[in-house]
């Protein structure tokens, strides 16, 4: 059964981006859809790397010292800003989508905003520390 | 509050949404194990193959763990992306080529995982 609950927007994608009467909860949504598309992309990327694991140590070890170079370990970093903002925001919208908390979800975000600096200092440092 | 709470769009029916809105969760309490373990105990930050295949060996509840999470992950990001591209406003028919694909691209994406997952475990037996 298709929901009848919204009609499609008329301008797509560049509705994400036109900030004219976007309120914080706009800018939320967006921000939950670029890291979904950041995610996705990781995550096929992740898989086809983790293939090396099926070459033996010496092809996945290899990789592993080179995923320890500075761009790379950047681009780690993102994912996990990502990740974090994207896990905690969609715990947001799952509480709000069923009721939950939804006169708090203002507050809920900028919890999750919080967190997720909180969270990516913490692995940054713990990152940092490690190399 | 602008897109606040979460809803099924046009074209996505609730069972999709619904999916989404568990798996996601589920991948939450997931990756948080996978993360702990694999990136946040390992002295190095990254396990070593020969860690990776001792690990999955010993602990065969992990690769039961990893195999779940794959499809979670995989089945959130698929449905995810379709939510997105609803945003194209594609016609009918495009649209139905893209589940098509998406639904292609999830079964070999879990095809090629487990296969990945089974070859860790008898690596070297």
């Amino acid at each position: 059964m298709e929901s009848p609950a919204k009609k499609p927007n008329t301008r797509g994608i560049l509705d994400w981006f036109d900030p004219r009467g976007r309120q914080v909860g706009g800018w939320g949504f967006i921000l939950n859809r670029l890291t979904a598309i950041g995610l996705t992309v990781y995550l096929y990327l992740h898989l086809v790397m983790l293939g090396k694991l099926a070459q033996g140590p010496e092809a996945y070890d290899s990789f592993i010292a080179f995923a320890k170079q500075p761009l790379i370990m950047f681009g780690e970093m993102l994912v996990i800003i990502g990740g974090l903002y994207h896990g905690l925001n969609g715990v947001r919208i799952a509480l709000n989508s069923f009721g939950v908390a939804v006169p708090a979800q203002k507050q809920l975000l900028y919890g999750v905003l919080g967190l997720t600096l909180v969270g990516s200092l913490i692995f940054g440092l713990r990152m940092l520390a490690a190399h | 509050m602008q897109n606040a709470v979460s809803q099924p769009k046009a074209g996505e029916s609730y069972l999709l949404w619904f999916i989404k809105i568990v798996t996601g969760l589920l991948i939450i309490v997931i990756l948080f194990i996978h993360f702990l373990v694999n990136h946040y105990l390992a002295p190095e930050g990254l396990l070593s193959h020969a860690e990776v295949v001792a690990y999955y060996r010993n602990y065969p509840i992990v690769p039961i763990m990893e195999g779940f999470f794959l499809v979670f992950v995989v089945s959130h990001s698929l449905i995810g992306t379709r939510s997105i591209l609803l945003d194209l406003n594609l016609k009918k028919n495009i649209m139905r080529v893209i589940d098509a694909l998406l639904v292609a691209i999830g079964l070999v994406a879990t095809g090629y995982g487990i296969w990945l997952l089974f070859a860790v475990i008898n690596w070297g037996a």
